[in-house]
C-alpha cells in the first residue's frame, strides 16, 4: 500500500477485568484483544474472520472506543483515537460508524425510523430541519428503502429491511469508515445476497472504507481486499484475500477453511477436524495460542510465541509455516501446499481418536 | 415401507388475526438408516413440521389433517392419532430429538448424568446403576473427554460443542430408530460444527439410526444427507437425492438459493445473484405458486393463478413448478448458478 492508510491499528490490546466477591476484587483478565495490528487504506476493505470469542467484535468496538482499549494505538486519518478528548472523539465518530449484527436488537423499537436516523444528526448538530430531512431521505434511498419508511417503526419491517435501516442510520452522517460487525449473519440466505450487494455498491459509490467482521468465509472473500484471521485475541494470518484463500499458511486458517461445508464438490477441501474447543481468553496457552489444538505443534510451539513472518504482504504467525517458507525459499504457494499436506496427514491419522474438551 | 411416512400434513396456528397455516400439505418419507435434510428459510415451516411429528407444536398450533405413520411390527401407527401416554413412550424412545440451542434444552439444575439416567429409565426397565452405566457408555460414544467426570457436571460447566455432544448422547441413549435434529450445529462455530457433523455421520454408520436434519445451511445438507426436501412458504417445493438436487436443481427457489452464495474465487464475477423481495409470512402466502412474486422465471398470469403440484421431473426428483421442465438444462440456469468453474 503506497498511500497513507485511513486507519492504522498498532498493537491494540483490550482486556476486560474479571471481578469476584463482595469487594469486586480483580481476580483475572480476559485478554479479548491482545496485540492486534493492521492497516486499511482509503476505499479498501479488510475482512476480519474468526470464531466466537476470538476478539473480532472487540477489535471493531475498540477502534470506535465503544469499549476502551487497554493499550496500543488506533490512528484514524493521522489522529490517535485513544488520545482524543470527549469533544474530539465525538467529531471523529461522525466519520466512523458501525453496523451491528442484529437488526432486531440494534434499532430502538419505541422510536420511529425518522427519530432513529435523526438522532445522529442532532448530536452532531448537522443542518437545519429541512437539510436533515433531505439527508435522511437520501440515506434511505441509497439503501433501497422508500422515504415513507421514516414515519414507521422498526417492527413493521422484515430483518433485511431493518438491516437496511441500520445501514442508513450509519450513512446519514456521511462517514468515511464503517465497522460492519456480522452485518448479514442474522439474515436469511436469500436476503444476505441483497445486503452484500448493497454494501459493495455503497462502497463503490461513496468511496467508503470497511472493516468487515464476519465468520462467513465465502462472503468475506467476496467483499474484502485483504483478510485477517483471528484466534484467541491475536491475528494469526493476514494477506490479500485472493492470496489467503489460494494459499493459506497458518494451520488454523487451513482447518477453518476446510471446515466450511460446501454445496460444490469441487470446492470441498479435505476436512481437517480440530480436536477440542477454543481455550478461554482469560487463560491463554503459553507459546503459540493455537498449539493445544494444532496437529503440527512441536516443542517450540509450546514455549515460544511465534513472531510475524512477513512475505510480500502475506503475514503469518507460525513456527512451522516460517520453517516451510524458509525451506522453499519464500515460495508461498509451495509452502502452503506442503503445509496442507502435513495437516491432512496429521488429521487423518488422528481421525479415529478425536476427543472433545481438554482444549 | 419407510420408517416414517408423513402424508399431507397440515399444521395451522389459530391466532386472533385468523388461521395461519405454517405447514400446508407436507408429505415426506424417511427410510431406515438414511439421512433426510429438510431445508428452508425462517418461517418456511420446517421446524413446525418436525415438532408436529412428536406433537410438540405449542398452542395455538394444531395438527389439522394428515397422517404421520411410524413403522411398527410390520405395520404402522399414526402418531397424530396415538393416545398421549403411548406417544410419550415414543418421544425420546424410538424417536430422539436434538435441538439448536443445547443450553436451553438441557436442565441447568441437574447434572448431565442425572438427565441421561432419567431419559433412559423413562423408556427402559433398568436400575439406576444400569442406567448410569448406559449414560457413561453414551458419553464415551459421542467422544466426550473424561466421561466419568462429566457425568457429575452441570450443563453450564461445558462448552457449546460439549453440550451438543451431551444432547446427542441423550437422544441416542434409548437406541432410537429416528433422530430429529433441528439446526443441531447452527449455534456452533464452524470447526466445532465439523466435529459434530462428523460425529453424527459416524454414529449413523455404526448404529443405523435414521436422521431428519433440519437446517437452513445448504452446505451442511450437501455434505451429510442422502436425500433433501426444500421447503418454501409451508410447502415442499423440491425433493431429490442430495447428489441430484445440488447438481441439477429444478425449482427456481432452489436455483436462486444456490446462486445467492458467492462462488469460489470471490469478487470478480460482479454482484451476487439475488432472490428479490422477502420470505412471505404465513398470514400472507401468495396465491397460485407461492414463490411467483420472487421468481425470475414466473409467467403471468399462469403462475399467480394456478398452484403447481409437486410432480416428478426426473427419476427420483420432484419439483413444484409449472415450468420445471424448461428450466432443466437451459443456459439461463448455468448463468443463474453464477459459479464459474
Amino acid at each position: 500500500m503506497t498511500q497513507q492508510p485511513l486507519l492504522a491499528v498498532n498493537n491494540l490490546q483490550t482486556h476486560f477485568l474479571i471481578r469476584k466477591g463482595l469487594l469486586r476484587r480483580v481476580v483475572g483478565h480476559v485478554q479479548a484483544v491482545d496485540g492486534v495490528s493492521f492497516a486499511i487504506g482509503k476505499r479498501r476493505t479488510l475482512g476480519l474472520v474468526g470464531e466466537s470469542g476470538c476478539g473480532k467484535t472487540t477489535v471493531g468496538r475498540s477502534i470506535l472506543r465503544l469499549v476502551e482499549p487497554t493499550g496500543g494505538d488506533v490512528v484514524f486519518d493521522g489522529a490517535s483515537v485513544p488520545a482524543l478528548g470527549a469533544a474530539e472523539l465525538r467529531a471523529l465518530r461522525r466519520r466512523m460508524q458501525i453496523v451491528f449484527q442484529d437488526p432486531y436488537g440494534s434499532l430502538n423499537p419505541r422510536m420511529t425510523v425518522r427519530s432513529i436516523l435523526e438522532e445522529g444528526l442532532v448530536i452532531h448538530a448537522l443542518g437545519d430541519a429541512r437539510e436533515r430531512l433531505d439527508r435522511m431521505r437520501r440515506a434511505l434511498e441509497r439503501t433501497g428503502m422508500p422515504a415513507a419508511a421514516l414515519e414507521r417503526y422498526p417492527h413493521e419491517f422484515s430483518g433485511g429491511q431493518r438491516q437496511r435501516i441500520a445501514i442508513a442510520r450509519a450513512l446519514v452522517l456521511e462517514p468515511e469508515f464503517l465497522v460492519l460487525d456480522e452485518p448479514i449473519s442474522a439474515l436469511d440466505v436469500s436476503i444476505q445476497a441483497q445486503v452484500v450487494n448493497l454494501l459493495v455498491e455503497l462502497r463503490e459509490e461513496l468511496g467508503l472504507t470497511y472493516l468487515f467482521i464476519s465468520h462467513d468465509l465465502s462472503v468475506v472473500e467476496y467483499v474484502s481486499d485483504e483478510v485477517a484471521v483471528m484466534y484467541l485475541g491475536r491475528i494469526v494470518e493476514r494477506a490479500a484475500a485472493a492470496d489467503l484463500y489460494r494459499a493459506p499458511l497458518h494451520p488454523y486458517t487451513l482447518a477453518l477453511f476446510s471446515a466450511v461445508p460446501s454445496v460444490e464438490p469441487a470446492r470441498r477441501r479435505r476436512r481437517i477436524i480440530l480436536s477440542g474447543d477454543v481455550p478461554s481468553p482469560s487463560r491463554p496457552p503459553r507459546g503459540c495460542r493455537f498449539h493445544p489444538r494444532c496437529p503440527l505443534a512441536e516443542t517450540v510451539c509450546r514455549e515460544v510465541d511465534p513472531p510475524a513472518t512477513p512475505l510480500d504482504g502475506h503475514v503469518v504467525h507460525c513456527h512451522v509455516a516460517a520453517r516451510e517458507l524458509e525451506a522453499t525459499g519464500g515460495d508461498v504457494s509451495v509452502a502452503a501446499a506442503r503445509l496442507a499436506e502435513k495437516m491432512a496427514a496429521a488429521g487423518s491419522s488422528a481421525s479415529g481418536t478425536i476427543t472433545a474438551g481438554n482444549g | 415401507m419407510p420408517l416414517l411416512d408423513i402424508k399431507n400434513l397440515v399444521t395451522a396456528f389459530h391466532t386472533p388475526a385468523g388461521r395461519v397455516p405454517a405447514v400446508d400439505g407436507v408429505s415426506l418419507a424417511i427410510e431406515r438408516g438414511k439421512t433426510l435434510g429438510l431445508v428452508g428459510e425462517s418461517g418456511c415451516g420446517k421446524s413446525v413440521t418436525a415438532m408436529s411429528i412428536l406433537r410438540l407444536v405449542a398452542s395455538p398450533g394444531v395438527i389439522e389433517s394428515g397422517e404421520i405413520l411410524l413403522a411398527k411390527d410390520g405395520g404402522s401407527v399414526d402418531l397424530t392419532k396415538l393416545p398421549e401416554p403411548d406417544l410419550r413412550k415414543i418421544r425420546g424412545g424410538r424417536i430422539g430429538m436434538i435441538f439448536q440451542e443445547p443450553m436451553t434444552s438441557l436442565n441447568p439444575v441437574f447434572t448431565i448424568g442425572d438427565q441421561i439416567v432419567e431419559a433412559v429409565r423413562l423408556h427402559k426397565p433398568v436400575s439406576r446403576e444400569q442406567a448410569r452405566t448406559k449414560a457413561l457408555e453414551m458419553l464415551a460414544l459421542v467422544r466426550l473427554a473424561d466421561p466419568e467426570l462429566r457425568l457429575d457436571e452441570y450443563p453450564h460447566q461445558l462448552s457449546g460443542g460439549m453440550r451438543q455432544r451431551v444432547m446427542i448422547a441423550m437422544a441416542l441413549a434409548c437406541d432410537p430408530d429416528l433422530v430429529i435434529a433441528d439446526e443441531p450445529t447452527t449455534a456452533l462455530d464452524v470447526t466445532i460444527q465439523a466435529q459434530i457433523l462428523e460425529l453424527l455421520a459416524d454414529l449413523r454408520r455404526r448404529l443405523g439410526t435414521a436422521i431428519l436434519l433440519i437446517t437452513h445451511d445448504l452446505g451442511v445438507v450437501a455434505e451429510t444427507c442422502d436425500d433433501v426436501a426444500v421447503m418454501y412458504a409451508g410447502r415442499i417445493v423440491e425433493r431429490a437425492s442430495a447428489a441430484e438436487l445440488f447438481a441439477h436443481p429444478r425449482h427456481p427457489y432452489t436455483i436462486g438459493l444456490l446462486a445467492a452464495r458467492p462462488g469460489p474465487g470471490g469478487r470478480h464475477d460482479g454482484p451476487l445473484k439475488t432472490i428479490p423481495g422477502m420470505v412471505p409470512p404465513p398470514q400472507h402466502f401468495p396465491t397460485g405458486c407461492r414463490f411467483h412474486p420472487r421468481c425470475a422465471f414466473a409467467r403471468l398470469p399462469h403462475c399467480a393463478e394456478e398452484a403447481p403440484s409437486l410432480r416428478t421431473v426426473a427419476a427420483g426428483h420432484e419439483a413444484r413448478c409449472h415450468y420445471a421442465d424448461e428450466l432443466s438444462e437451459s443456459d439461463d440456469l448455468g448463468e443463474q448458478r453464477g459459479a464459474p468453474a
